[in-house]
C-alpha cells in the first residue's frame, strides 16, 4: 500500500527537476551558440554577474562589453521568449487536450491562432506597425486572439453549458471564416504578403526585452494557474458527468480553463506568431511516456515545450548562417513526421 | 450514517418533450430501492436528476436535510456516489489511480492523497474484486472489470447514498450477483442507502426492499417488490405476459416472461380451449395459447403438478384435485363445466391410469356433445395406457366419433385458426 503511495508521489519530482535543469542548460547553451564567438563559461558568468550579491565574485575580464551586450540584450531575451512561448503552448495544449478529452486538440483549436493571425495581418497591411511601432502587431494579434476565442465560446455555448463537440466545431468554423478574410486581405495588398506570411510561420527574430516583459507576466501567471487545475483535469477526463459526481464543478472548471488557456496562448502567439505543432506534439508525446496524470503531465509538458522551442529556435537562427528560417517551419518539419510516427505506433498497438 | 432523498413535484423535459411529470418520491435513509420500467419510462432521467447531473425544470429535491440544488458539487460528492451507465474511459490511467480519484471530494486543491485515502482505495478495490487489476491501464481491461472499477471508485468516496444506473449491464451473472450482494451487505452493515436502476426485474425482485415501477415519466407503482411486480402491473407497464412463481431457493419470487400481451396478439380472441394435461406435457400449449389470446382452461390437475403451477401462474382456470389423489366427483363436475364452456378440447400426451381415466371419459362425452377434440399423439398411446386397455378402448371410440389425432403443435394451431374462422368468419389476422 505505502509502496503504491510512494510510487504515486515520489516517482516524478526527480524527473521534473531533471527536466528543469535540462531547460536551464539548453537555454544557456542557446545563449552561447551563434555567430559571435562566445564560450559556455563566458555566457554563464555574464548571466551570473547580473544576479545581485553574486556579481562581486564573478570575473568578466575576458568578456568584452560588446559580447556582454550580445548576450544580455540580443540572445537572452530571445531565448527566454522562446522558452516562455514553448512552455505556454505546451501547457495550454496539454490542458486543452484534457479539457476537450481529445488528444488531437491544441492551443489553437478554439480560434486563437486564426484570430491572432487576422489581427496581425490587419496591423501589417494597414501600416499600423509602421506608424505605431513594433508593438502594433503583437497587440492586434492579442486582441484578435481573444475576440475570436470569445466568439467561439459564445457560439458553442448552449445555455450554461459548453459541450465539447460544439466548441470544436465552432472553433473550426470560425477559424475557416477568419482565414478566408485574412487571405482576402493578403491578396488585396500583395505588397505586404511576405511580411504576413513570415509572421504566420512564427519567429523569434528581432524580439527584445519589451516582448519578454509584455508576454512573461501573462504566460507565467497563466501557466501556474493552469497547473492548479491538474486534479480537476484528471477527473474531467472521465467525462463531465463523472467529474460532477466526484465533486468537480465541470462547467465552471471548463470556463475557467478556457479563459486561462486563451489568455496564455494569446500572449504567446502575439509575440511569436502562429508556431504550430508544439502545443499538439509535446503534450501528446509526454503523455505517451508518463501517462495521463495532469499533475505530472502539465509541468513536464511545459519543460519539454520550453526545451524544444529553445532548441528549434537555435537551429532556426544558426542552420543557414546569415539567413534565418522561421521557427514554425522547423517545428512543422520535425513535428509532422513525428506525429505520423506516433499515429502509426498507436495504430499498431491497437489503442 | 445514512442519508435519504426526497423528491417533490419534479418536472424534467428535453426541449418540448416532457420526460418526468410531477414526480414525487421518498427514499428512506438506509433503504435498498430499485427503479424499474421500460426503455424511455424516465428512470435514468430520474436518476440523473437526483444525482444533479441534470437540472430539473421544476420541483424540489432534498438530500438528507439539504436542498440538493443549492449544494456545491463537492458537498454532494461527499455524501453521494454515482455509478453511471456509460463507464467508457479513453485515457490510460491505471486502475489504482482511477479508484483513488474517488477521494477527490475530500481533498483540497493543493493536497495530495494520504494514508487514509490509500487505505480506502485498497478496501474498495478488495471488496469489488479489482485489487489484482491495480496496475493495469483502465483502457485495457474488460467492460465488466471496468464496471467494477467504477463501483470501487464510488465506494472509495465513502458515500452515504449510492446511485447506480444499470450497474449490472456489462456483467456476467456471477459478477451481477456479486455486485448486488456487495451492495446488499453494505446496505445492511453500514446503512448505505442504495438506489439502483435495473433492467432485470428478477434482480430487482431478488435484492430490493422497495421497488419503484415507472411508466411514461411517472411512478406507476411503488412499494414492496411482491406487490409492485405483479403480473397485472407488468402487463400494464410493459405490455408483457409474465408468470410469477415463488423461488424456493431464495424465498423471493421469479418473473418469467411469456410473450407479448393478449391485447397485442388477437388470433385467439373469443375462442375457448380446454386442455387435458399433466406432468409438464401442457406447459408449451398453456404458454403459447395464452399468449395468442385464447381463453384457456384445464383440468383435472392435481395440486402441485407442474402443469398446475404453470396454469396458476398464468391465471388460467383449473379444475383441481388434491395432490396425488384420484379424480373425485366434485372435480370431475367442475371439469365438465369447463369443457362445456370451451369450443375445443386438447388432450396432451399424458399417461392414463385409473386415477385420471375420468379425464378421458369426460373428453369423449364432450366430443359426443359436438365439441372439437384433438389428441396429441405420435402413435405411442399404448405405452401411456396403464389401465389394462380401458384407455385404449376409449381412444378408439374417440377416433370413431371424429376426434382428431395430431402429431405436432403446429397442426393444433392451424386447426384452432379454422375453429376461430368458423366462429367469427372474416376476422382473420
Amino acid at each position: 500500500m505505502t509502496v503504491q503511495g510512494k510510487h504515486q508521489v515520489f516517482k516524478y519530482p526527480f524527473g521534473l527537476i531533471a527536466l528543469l535543469l535540462l531547460l536551464f542548460f539548453v537555454c544557456l547553451a542557446a545563449i552561447t551558440i551563434g555567430p559571435a564567438d562566445i564560450s559556455l563559461s563566458q555566457s554563464g558568468r555574464t548571466l551570473l554577474a547580473q544576479a545581485p550579491g553574486i556579481s562581486a565574485f564573478v570575473s568578466l575580464d575576458d568578456v568584452s562589453v560588446n559580447r556582454q551586450a550580445i548576450i544580455l540584450q540580443v540572445r537572452l531575451p530571445r531565448v527566454l521568449l522562446a522558452a516562455l512561448v514553448g512552455i505556454a503552448l505546451a501547457t495550454v495544449g496539454a490542458a486543452f487536450q484534457g479539457l476537450l478529452k481529445n488528444p488531437m486538440a491544441d492551443p489553437y483549436i478554439i480560434g486563437i491562432s486564426s484570430g491572432a493571425a487576422l489581427g496581425a495581418t490587419v496591423a501589417i497591411i494597414t501600416g499600423l506597425s509602421a506608424i505605431a511601432g513594433y508593438f502594433a502587431v503583437p497587440w492586434l494579434a492579442f486582441i484578435g486572439a481573444l475576440v475570436s476565442t470569445f466568439t467561439v465560446y459564445n457560439i458553442a455555448r448552449v445555455g450554461h453549458r459548453i459541450p465539447v463537440y460544439t466548441l470544436l466545431l465552432a472553433g473550426v468554423a470560425l477559424s475557416a471564416f477568419m482565414s478566408a478574410i485574412m487571405s482576402f486581405l493578403m491578396v488585396m495588398s500583395s505588397k505586404e504578403m511576405h511580411q504576413v506570411v513570415f509572421w504566420l510561420l512564427g519567429s523569434f527574430s528581432a524580439r527584445n526585452w519589451g516582448h519578454v516583459q509584455a508576454a512573461a507576466p501573462l504566460i507565467i501567471v497563466g501557466v501556474l494557474l493552469l497547473n492548479c487545475f491538474a486534479r480537476d483535469l484528471n477527473v474531467m477526463l472521465f467525462g463531465d458527468e463523472t467529474a460532477q459526481h466526484l465533486g468537480i464543478d465541470a462547467e465552471k472548471v471548463k470556463k475557467v480553463l478556457l479563459v486561462l488557456g486563451a489568455f496564455t496562448a494569446a500572449a504567446a502567439v502575439s509575440v511569436s506568431g502562429t508556431i504550430g505543432f508544439v502545443g499538439l506534439i509535446v503534450p501528446h508525446a509526454v503523455r505517451l511516456v508518463i501517462g495521463p496524470d495532469h499533475r505530472v503531465l502539465l509541468p513536464a509538458s511545459a519543460m519539454v515545450g520550453g526545451i524544444l522551442m529553445v532548441i528549434t529556435d537555435t537551429v532556426a537562427r544558426t542552420l543557414l548562417g546569415s539567413v534565418e528560417i522561421p521557427v514554425g517551419v522547423i517545428t512543422a518539419i520535425l513535428g509532422g513526421p513525428f506525429f505520423i510516427y506516433l499515429l502509426k505506433k498507436k495504430k499498431m498497438t491497437g489503442e | 450514517m445514512s442519508v435519504g432523498l426526497k423528491v417533490k413535484g419534479l418536472y424534467f423535459s428535453y426541449g418540448k418533450e416532457n420526460i418526468l411529470n410531477d414526480l414525487d418520491l421518498t427514499i428512506d435513509p438506509g433503504s435498498f430501492v430499485c427503479i424499474v420500467g421500460p426503455n424511455g419510462s424516465g428512470k435514468s432521467t430520474l436518476l440523473k436528476n437526483i444525482s444533479k447531473a441534470l437540472l430539473p425544470g421544476r420541483g424540489e429535491i432534498r438530500l438528507g436535510e439539504y436542498n440538493l440544488l443549492s449544494l456545491r458539487p463537492k458537498q454532494v460528492a461527499q455524501q453521494m456516489a454515482v455509478v453511471p451507465q456509460d463507464t467508457h474511459i479513453e485515457f490510460a490511467f491505471t486502475v489504482y489511480e482511477t479508484v483513488l480519484m474517488g477521494r477527490t471530494p475530500f481533498m483540497g486543491r493543493f493536497q495530495s492523497e494520504g494514508p487514509k485515502d490509500f487505505a480506502l482505495a485498497r478496501w474498495a478495490m478488495e471488496i469489488t474484486n479489482t485489487w489484482h487489476l491495480r496496475d493495469r491501464p483502465v483502457t485495457e481491461i474488460s467492460g465488466g472489470e471496468r464496471q467494477r472499477v467504477v463501483v470501487a471508485r464510488a465506494l472509495a468516496q465513502e458515500p452515504r447514498i449510492i446511485l447506480l444506473d444499470e450497474p449490472t449491464a456489462h456483467l456476467d451473472i456471477q459478477h451481477q450477483m456479486e455486485l448486488l450482494e456487495l451492495l446488499q451487505s453494505l446496505n445492511k452493515t453500514s446503512g448505505l442507502t442504495v438506489v439502483a436502476v435495473l433492467h432485470d426485474l428478477n434482480l430487482a425482485a431478488h435484492f430490493s426492499e422497495y421497488v419503484v415501477l415507472m411508466k411514461d415519466g411517472r411512478i406507476f407503482a411503488e412499494g414492496e417488490p411482491q406487490r409492485v411486480l405483479s403480473s397485472e402491473n407488468i402487463r400494464d407497464v410493459y405490455g408483457m405476459e409474465v408468470a410469477i412463481t415463488d423461488n424456493p431457493f431464495t424465498g423471493r419470487f421469479n418473473i418469467i416472461p411469456l410473450g407479448r400481451s393478449k391485447a397485442a396478439a388477437k388470433n385467439g380472441r373469443g375462442v375457448n380451449v380446454h386442455l387435458v394435461c399433466g406432468g409438464g406435457t401442457g406447459i408449451f400449449l398453456l404458454d403459447r395459447l395464452t399468449q395468442l389470446g385464447y381463453r384457456v382452461s384445464c383440468g383435472v390437475l392435481n395440486i402441485g403438478d407442474t402443469d398446475w403451477s404453470r396454469a396458476k401462474a398464468l391465471g388460467v382456470q383449473v379444475a383441481e384435485e388434491a395432490p396425488f389423489a384420484s379424480i373425485s366427483n366434485v372435480s370431475a363436475r367442475k371439469n365438465r363445466t369447463l369443457m362445456e364452456r370451451s369450443h375445443c378440447i386438447i388432450l396432451t400426451s399424458i399417461p392414463f391410469g385409473m386415477g385420471n381415466l375420468v379425464n378421458l371419459e369426460l373428453s369423449l362425452e364432450a366430443l359426443k356433445q359436438g365439441k372439437h377434440l384433438l389428441v396429441i399423439s405420435n402413435g405411442d398411446f399404448d405405452q401411456r395406457d396403464f389401465t389394462k386397455g380401458k384407455a385404449g378402448a376409449i381412444l378408439e371410440e374417440i377416433k370413431k366419433n371424429g376426434g382428431k389425432i395430431m402429431i405436432n403443435p403446429q397442426e393444433v394451431f392451424s386447426f384452432l385458426d379454422e375453429v376461430r374462422e368458423s366462429l367469427f368468419p372474416g376476422q382473420s389476422g
